[in-house]
Order: C-alpha cells, then sequence, then structure tokens
C-alpha cells in the first residue's frame, strides 16, 4: 500500500511534519514518551500511559477544541495544536512547584476552612488550578447537525477482534444482517466484512421494550464525527481487554507505561522511545512483550512467579529475572531513570537503572458495557476483577445479549475465536457447535495481589507520592485516610476521594483500589463493591450526542 | 452492615442524606440522647450524592425563601462549624427568559426577592453577556440574577454531618431499610426494619424519593411522589462560568464546579416512583446535549464525562411537608423537598428538630404541614419557582 504524503502541523507555533496515519502522541514533542500535559492537582509531568484513549495523560488543545487524546488522534495538514495546563510549557511548569510544596497532597476536604474571609480567594486560586483545557474560543463554524434516524439490524457486535470478528464472519454465513463496531482504526483485517465502523466506540447502551420484543438502543460515536444510533435485536460484547495499571511511587511519571501503550509505540514501530525498559508481568502478556522488544528490556520482574515461556526467552536473551518482587517507587522527573525493587519476603532492596516501566502484568475484561446493561456479574479471582454470568449458549443474564472473547473470559491466545463463533450461532438462533469452556486465567490471581499490596503497604517510601487516581491526582495517603475516617465500600470511598471520577472512567485506579479496600476492610474484594457504570463509556462530545435522532430511545 | 446497637431509642430517623442528618445534628445538640439515623443505601447514595450541589434564595414564596436565606448562612459557616469544607461558592444564580411571559413571571420572583432585602438585579441581553460571554443570547429577552446564592459541593456536606453526628452519639446504620411502623393510641411506638423491631418514640422520614413509600408503609396516603431526575457532567475545563444558569422555560440548569465540570440537569418526562431504579437515559443525553450546545455554542467539542440520576421528592404545591400530621403522631415528615432539600437542609432541619423537641416553629402548618393536602377547599400557595 502506498503511503500518504506527510502533513505539516502547527505544534506550539513551530511546523511539524507528521505521517498522518500515526497517532499525534507520536510526533509531539521528542517522540511517543514526551511530557505532553501537566497534571490537574500537582502539575506533575505527564506522558502518553494508555496509548488507548483512555488515560488523561495525552490531552492537548486541537484546532481550539481541549483535551483531544493525542493517542488517538490522527494528524491533519494545518492542524494547529497547542498544549494544556503548563506554563510557561509542559517540560517546565512554574506551577508544578505544588508538587514540592505540597509532598502530602493538598487536604481539599478539610483544608481552606479558614479564615472565613479569604473563602473568595481560596475559591480563586483553587479554581483556577482545576480543569485541564480552556473552553474553546470560538463557537463551531457550523451548528451540530443531525444525523439520520437509527439503523436497525439484527445484530450488532461490539468489538472486532478475534472474538468479534469470527462472531461477524459466522453472522454473515447465516445470512444474519450484522453491524460491526470497531474501537481501533487497524485492527484485524476486516475487509470480509460488510458493516464495519472502525475508529468508533459504542459508549451507551440501553434495553428498549416496544411490545413482546425487545430490543437493545445503542449510541456509536465515530471520532470526530456525530454520533450514531443503532436498533438491534441482540448485542453480542467482545470488547477485549486493557492492561492493567499498578500502585507504587512515581507511578506516572513519564516512561511509565501498560503494555497497551508500549505495543504502539514500542521500539517495533519507529525510532526507540526506550532501551532499557523493566518489563513488569510474568505471564502471557509479559511473553508478548518480550517477543515485540526484548532486545530493548533491561530486567523482567513480577510480583508473583515467572512463566517457562518468559524464563525461556529472557535467558535467551541474557536478561535478569527478579520473581516475587515488589516496585516500590520509580524515579526521575522528566522521564524514568531508575526503579527501586524488593524481593517479597525476604530483605534486599535495590535499584535499577531503566528508562521506561512497561507494566504487562495484568489484562483486565472491559466490563462497561455489561454493567451498564445490568447484566448479571461475578467475582473471577483468577483475574481479579468481574465477568459476566453466561449461559451455555455464552447469553447474559439480559436476553439478547450475548459474551465472548477476552471481555467475557476466553483468552485472546485460546478460545476467543471459538466464543465468537458459538454467541453468533446462538445469537442467530442456529444451532452449531457448543461453546468453550471458560479456562481460569493465567495472567495473576487477586488474592496474590492483594498479599502483594500488603507488603507494598509495609516498604512503600513516604515521602514518594503514590498515585492511585492519576486523572484526578488522588494520592493512596487519601484513600488510607478515608479508610481510617471510618469510609467504606468503593462507592464511598470514590466520592469521598474523587477516585474513579476522571476521564478515564475509573479503567486504571478502580480495579487495583479495590483490592487495596479489601486488604483495609478485611472483606473479600466483591464485598468492596464495584462502581455504577455510568454512560458515557467514554468521554464523548456534546455535539456528537446533540445529533442524535429523537427516536434514540428513552 | 452493623445492626442497631439498641432495641430501644427516643428517634429513629429514616435516611441519612442531608436532611435526616441534619436533624438528628439538631436534636443531638439540643440534648436528645438515643438517636438513630437508618438508610437503606450507602452514604449519598440519594438526592445528597446525586444534586447539582445549587443553593439559591431566590423564591416566590416568602416562607421558603428565608428558609433558604437562613440555610445559605449556615452553609457559609459550614467549614467552621462542622470540618468540612463544602466549597460553598457564592457566584450568584441567572435565570435566564426565552419569552416575554417568563420574563413576567421572572419579574414576579423578583419583586418577592427585593422586598426581603435581597439585592437581586434584573439582566438586560446586554448586562447577562457582560456577565457570561460564553452564552448565545438568541432566545434570551432577558433574566433576573442575585449575587449571593451558589453552588455547593454536596458530599462534603454528608461527610461532614455523618461525623458530627457521631461525635455528638447519634448511631447511624446503613443497608437498613424501614419496613413500617407499630402504633398505639397516642402514636408511634416502634419501627420496623431489615434489621428487625426497634422500639422509638419518634420516627422522623427523611428519606427522599423513598420517602412516600414509607409513608405508604405505615399507612398514610402520601400526597408527595418521587421522580426522576437525570444529570451529566463534562470533562473539566479552567473556569469560564461564574453563576449557575438556570433556563425558566425548559428547567435546564447548569454550572461548573469547582473542578471544572459542567454539571448540569433538563426535565424529561419518567414514569413517577422508585420502582425502576436510577438508569440513565439515552433521550436525556440527547436533550441535555442539545440544550447546552445550544446556550452555550463554544461547548460542542467538550466530552460529557458521565450521567447519572436520581430522585426528586415532588408534592403538589411545589413546598416540602415538614411536620407531624394527625395520621400518625409522633410520625414526624420531613420530605417533599422537590430536589431543593440540600438547599434548604440547614434551616428546615431545625423545624423538625422543634417538632420532636415540642417547641413552638415559626413554619406556617398551612404551608408545610402533612395535613395541608386533606383541605380539599383550602387555597392552596403554589411555589411555581420549582426550576434548579
Amino acid at each position: 500500500m502506498e503511503r500518504p504524503p506527510p502533513v505539516k502541523v502547527r505544534f506550539r507555533g513551530r511546523i511539524r511534519t507528521a505521517d498522518p496515519n500515526e497517532p499525534l502522541s507520536h510526533v509531539l514533542g521528542k517522540g511517543p514518551f514526551s511530557i505532553l500535559q501537566r497534571s490537574i492537582r500537582y502539575h506533575r509531568p505527564r506522558a502518553p500511559f494508555c496509548g488507548v484513549g483512555y488515560c488523561t495523560q495525552c490531552l492537548v488543545r486541537v484546532n481550539d477544541a481541549p483535551n483531544v487524546r493525542s493517542c488517538r488522534y490522527l494528524p491533519k495538514e494545518g492542524d494547529v495544536i497547542e498544549t494544556e495546563n503548563a506554563w510557561p510549557r509542559p517540560g517546565f511548569d512554574l506551577l508544578g512547584a505544588l508538587d514540592w510544596i505540597f509532598p502530602k497532597g493538598i487536604d481539599t476536604v478539610h483544608g481552606f476552612r479558614r479564615p472565613v474571609f479569604l473563602t473568595p480567594l481560596y475559591h480563586r486560586v483553587v479554581r483556577r488550578l482545576a480543569g485541564y483545557g480552556e473552553l474553546p474560543r470560538h463557537p463551531p463554524e457550523r451548528p451540530p447537525s443531525s444525523v439520520g434516524p437509527p439503523t436497525p439490524t439484527d445484530v450488532l457486535v461490539v468489538g472486532a477482534g478475534r472474538a468479534g470478528r469470527a462472531a461477524a464472519e459466522r453472522l454473515e454465513e447465516h445470512g444474519v444482517s450484522t453491524i460491526v463496531i470497531e474501537r481501533e482504526r487497524a485492527a484485524l483485517p476486516l475487509a470480509s466484512l460488510r458493516a464495519v465502523h472502525v475508529g468508533t466506540t459504542a459508549v451507551f447502551l440501553s434495553r428498549r421494550s416496544a411490545g413482546e420484543r425487545s430490543s437493545f438502543g445503542a449510541i456509536v460515536v465515530p471520532e470526530g464525527r456525530p454520533a450514531l444510533a443503532i436498533i438491534a435485536r441482540a448485542v453480542i460484547l467482545s470488547p477485549g481487554g486493557y492492561d492493567a495499571s499498578l500502585f507504587f511511587a512515581g507511578n506516572d511519571r513519564p516512561g511509565v507505561v501498560v503494555a497497551d501503550q508500549a505495543e504502539r509505540a514500542g521500539p517495533v514501530a519507529g525510532p526507540r522511545p526506550f532501551r532499557r525498559a523493566l518489563l513488569f508481568g510474568g505471564g502471557p502478556r509479559a511473553a508478548e512483550m518480550l517477543r515485540r522488544f526484548g532486545e530493548s528490556v533491561e530486567a523482567v520482574a513480577s510480583f508473583g512467579s515467572i512463566d517457562p515461556e518468559v524464563t525461556l526467552r529472557a535467558s535467551e536473551l541474557g536478561i535478569p529475572l527478579y520473581p516475587r518482587t515488589i516496585l516500590l517507587r520509580a524515579d526521575g522527573r522528566a522521564r524514568v531513570r531508575s526503579v527501586r525493587l524488593r524481593s517479597r519476603g525476604g530483605e534486599t532492596t535495590f535499584s535499577l537503572s531503566v528508562d521506561a516501566v512497561v507494566l504487562a502484568h495484568r489484562r483486565l475484561p472491559n466490563a462497561q458495557l455489561f454493567f451498564q446493561l445490568g447484566a448479571r456479574m461475578h467475582w473471577e479471582p483468577s483475574i481479579g476483577h468481574y465477568l459476566p454470568d453466561l449461559s451455555d449458549t455464552l447469553e447474559t443474564t439480559v436476553p439478547g445479549l450475548f459474551a465472548a472473547g477476552e471481555a467475557a473470559g476466553f483468552p485472546p491466545d485460546g478460545t476467543a475465536a471459538e466464543s465468537g463463533t458459538a454467541a453468533a450461532n446462538a445469537a442467530a438462533g442456529r444451532p452449531g457447535a457448543p461453546a468453550p469452556p471458560r479456562p481460569p486465567s493465567r495472567s495473576v490471581r487477586a488474592h496474590e495481589l492483594e498479599a502483594y499490596y500488603r507488603e507494598f503497604l509495609r516498604f512503600r517510601p513516604s515521602w514518594s507520592k503514590c498515585i492511585v487516581c492519576p486523572c484526578e491526582d488522588v494520592l493512596m495517603d487519601e484513600v488510607e485516610e478515608a479508610h481510617r475516617l471510618g469510609y467504606r465500600g468503593i462507592e464511598v470511598i470514590k466520592r469521598f476521594t474523587g477516585a474513579g471520577t476522571g476521564l478515564c472512567q475509573g479503567r486504571y485506579c478502580i480495579p487495583d483500589a479495590l483490592l487495596l479496600l479489601a486488604l483495609l476492610e478485611g472483606r473479600p474484594a466483591n464485598e468492596v463493591g464495584y462502581i455504577t457504570q455510568r454512560p458515557p463509556v467514554v468521554p464523548t462530545p456534546l455535539s456528537a450526542l446533540a445529533a442524535l435522532p429523537e427516536e434514540v430511545g428513552t | 452492615v452493623t445492626p442497631p446497637r439498641r432495641g430501644e431509642y427516643e428517634v429513629v430517623i429514616v435516611g441519612a442524606g442531608v436532611i435526616g442528618l441534619y436533624t438528628a445534628y439538631h436534636l443531638a445538640r439540643a440534648g436528645v440522647q438515643r438517636i438513630l439515623v437508618v438508610d437503606r443505601g450507602f452514604l449519598s447514595n440519594g438526592a445528597s450524592g446525586r444534586n447539582g450541589g445549587g443553593i439559591r434564595q431566590q423564591w416566590e414564596t416568602q416562607a421558603t425563601l428565608r428558609l433558604a436565606r437562613e440555610s445559605v448562612a449556615a452553609y457559609r459557616r459550614f467549614g467552621r462549624d462542622l470540618g468540612y469544607n463544602v466549597w460553598f461558592r457564592q457566584g450568584g444564580y441567572l435565570f435566564l427568559a426565552a419569552t416575554e411571559t417568563e420574563l413576567a413571571r421572572l419579574r414576579e420572583v423578583h419583586r418577592m426577592v427585593r422586598s426581603e432585602g435581597l439585592p437581586a438585579e434584573e439582566l438586560s441581553p446586554e448586562r447577562i453577556h457582560d456577565r457570561v460571554p460564553a452564552l448565545s443570547l438568541d432566545q434570551v429577552v432577558g433574566g433576573t440574577f442575585l449575587h449571593s446564592d451558589g453552588t455547593l459541593y454536596p458530599f462534603p456536606a454528608v461527610w461532614g454531618l455523618y461525623e458530627a453526628v457521631g461525635s455528638l452519639g447519634v448511631e447511624v446504620t446503613l443497608g437498613v431499610e424501614a419496613t413500617g411502623a407499630e402504633r398505639d393510641a397516642s402514636g408511634v411506638t416502634a419501627i420496623t426494619t431489615t434489621a428487625g423491631r426497634l422500639a422509638t418514640h419518634w420516627i422522623v422520614n427523611a428519606a427522599g424519593g423513598w420517602s412516600s413509600d414509607l409513608a405508604r408503609r405505615v399507612g398514610l396516603e402520601p400526597a408527595n411522589v418521587a421522580s426522576r431526575h437525570e444529570i451529566l457532567a463534562t470533562e473539566p475545563l479552567k473556569p469560564f462560568l461564574d453563576p449557575m444558569i438556570v433556563r425558566a422555560g425548559d428547567g435546564l440548569y447548569f454550572s461548573q464546579t469547582m473542578r471544572g465540570e459542567i454539571v448540569g440537569g433538563l426535565t424529561i418526562a419518567h414514569p413517577p416512583g422508585t420502582g425502576a431504579g436510577m438508569p440513565s437515559s439515552p433521550a436525556f443525553l440527547r436533550s441535555m446535549a442539545r440544550a447546552l450546545v445550544g446556550l452555550v455554542p463554544r461547548l460542542a467539542p467538550v466530552g460529557v464525562l458521565r450521567a447519572w440520576s436520581g430522585f426528586y421528592d415532588d408534592t403538589p404545591d411545589g413546598l416540602p411537608i415538614i411536620g407531624e400530621g394527625s395520621g400518625l403522631p409522633r410520625f414526624v415528615q420531613a420530605n417533599g423537598f422537590g430536589g431543593h432539600g440540600l438547599m434548604l437542609a440547614p434551616a428546615a432541619t431545625r423545624r423538625v428538630a422543634q417538632v420532636v423537641l415540642g417547641q413552638k416553629s415559626d413554619l406556617d402548618p398551612a404551608l408545610f404541614g402533612p395535613d395541608r393536602f386533606r383541605d380539599a377547599g383550602r387555597t392552596a400557595t403554589i411555589e411555581r419557582l420549582q426550576l434548579g
């Protein structure tokens, strides 16, 4: 395929050339791990972290629109890109002093109460610090357009990974009308599928009942365009999973990334953004990372044991292994320079010089839409998260809603495709091969991660911030303080601390906060509860929602 | 769930929202012992944790206006008195009218507000533009503004009260639902709950959206009814909006929180009652997005972060229900706030406590008493400014 010509964009006043097929975050600054913004409270330097458009760490202003995720945005000729929440620039921000002045954090719950006559001043200062981008300077040239009536279909498939693709292919074989939604632009080859929308996210699914038949209403948002409404008789959810974050001091430093981001920006894709990474994890995902860019890995550490697959590949490359190891902290300001590790149950604490930390220790299912539709979920200890209850035909407790792939507990390297085919047969009402069993995940056991955090709490450095929720800059100390004051359960801790109320919708804080609270509250993680999954699943522009047709549903 | 510690109480308050907790606070400070607060959900699960945080004094009825005014004074002191910062920011309330009829209605309220000595202003479209340049004035003919109205952050109000009542010896038991009451000729003798029967002299019904359900369970015929309302919040932006904006025509309201999010709602008709739970609807997202983008076109590319819903507890006349009815003595109603519970809580709950303490209250039972709905022939005072 012919490469499209590069485009010119203006970044902080300077012209840059960019590949129009490469996410904007890869070409800004000095490559994919550059500081693009400052955090919301303490103005800590932040660089892209998740690579998949969930986290808050790559926001820039594009053509007057605030808070654009540069890891998802493809540059266009003439784009004007500015940075947000930093003065004079993200690399050197005067308000970064806040981070030094308040090493233990700012208590906005109890603080700023006295003297009362200073209240208006406190309000002005704190308001000014809050928020990422400015309101656009100009209204859009055209008012938001309306789209047509909802598109009807028999089956809606959400997610076109291995499972979703297999499901869509089988549905086409059955001659069932199908629409496929895929969030990634360049997923698996999808050319054979007819109605597929790439770069499109299903942000809100709801049940509709008209007479005897019930159906599903879906709001789907193609990036940068008005939302679409779809009405489907059945839905197959196969939205896959994502790589989890980890709590340690300095876990938000530029250069600390999840495997999803390393995969998209890693050494294979272009100039090497890192050469000496600490790879954290010992399961299949870590093995995948080693296969992709083992040459750039300095050491492998894991909270638990390390799989033979990883051991073998690492020994071929001469990479040292540190099983059962606590990642205490990452140091370095503009970029991770070193990590401090401690062997679990042992006495040794040691440092490694690295230029990145790649978190590949844990995959989490995208459970948001299942929760949103009210499907019954159960706690799965082997992944430390919730999975939908499923019938033999992979139907959830919501009639007409089926699940397949990683989000349903079928590993991507195993039975994911089979599960997609089985769900498609059931959704089409045709008999087929029985669904594969759901194997226990190899990646993590929740109780082991809980025990890991028990040790982490004993040895963690007290002077370096451990960020539970990077979107809102919530510190681990604040979660512990809320617990100490008697607040219990994840819903209340969320409201008390603000953790989970940021742009990632709790994806990178709530799963591990559940384990932390299980530890503090002395009860199983599933009794700590789960946060209500509120629509939309990802932040969705008002203009996109305003374009929806009236028949979108109640 | 920790079960209640005792079998016998002086007062059992149903509902651990701002109304229930504030009532407990006033009672405990007046020296009442053995107070229990029960709630069916977790702390802040109800409307106290789901509202937009608006606190206004612009009311059509004098009595409500005075309650609101007293509450504003209380919220200004909240941080000092209760140890938690509710971030009560007095950026004003701006009511917008799209037609001359709406403007005439706002003017009636405005006259009442002025007659009470509050420095409210009537604003021309030009003055509105000066205050909030981002607003599109296409469909605005005028508005009213009161600078000392404002917004606060509701959660710390709940935390502050929760801790304060705890330190005053009040028991708060979460995850326990009230199922009914026992009575003798003199009135309430006990409350039945999912944690068992508890003897008590008084029951305070501060169950918000669920308070009419409770009233029915104890054999009363409530006039109030729960209605579901939805809210959304956008991504946080740098401050550009000082006042709370309320549009008289469709009830659109929104403000910018201390965190920078635009938080607001719009009325969409949903079936009454608590039966359907608290889901969000696609229709709300669509209508709210259209309304916001219509009034503030520059918000178009800004992302909606989350939407949620909660219950208003509506009464036929738009006024809350405060007091003991003749149907069941010692069963005190503290509900029917119609989405303004947080706004009126500090002052309204002082009157609730006065009922239990047997003190004289300055509230007119003809306006606020539970029995007012029984008298079919009465000339009702109606609060029409129910928006925002």
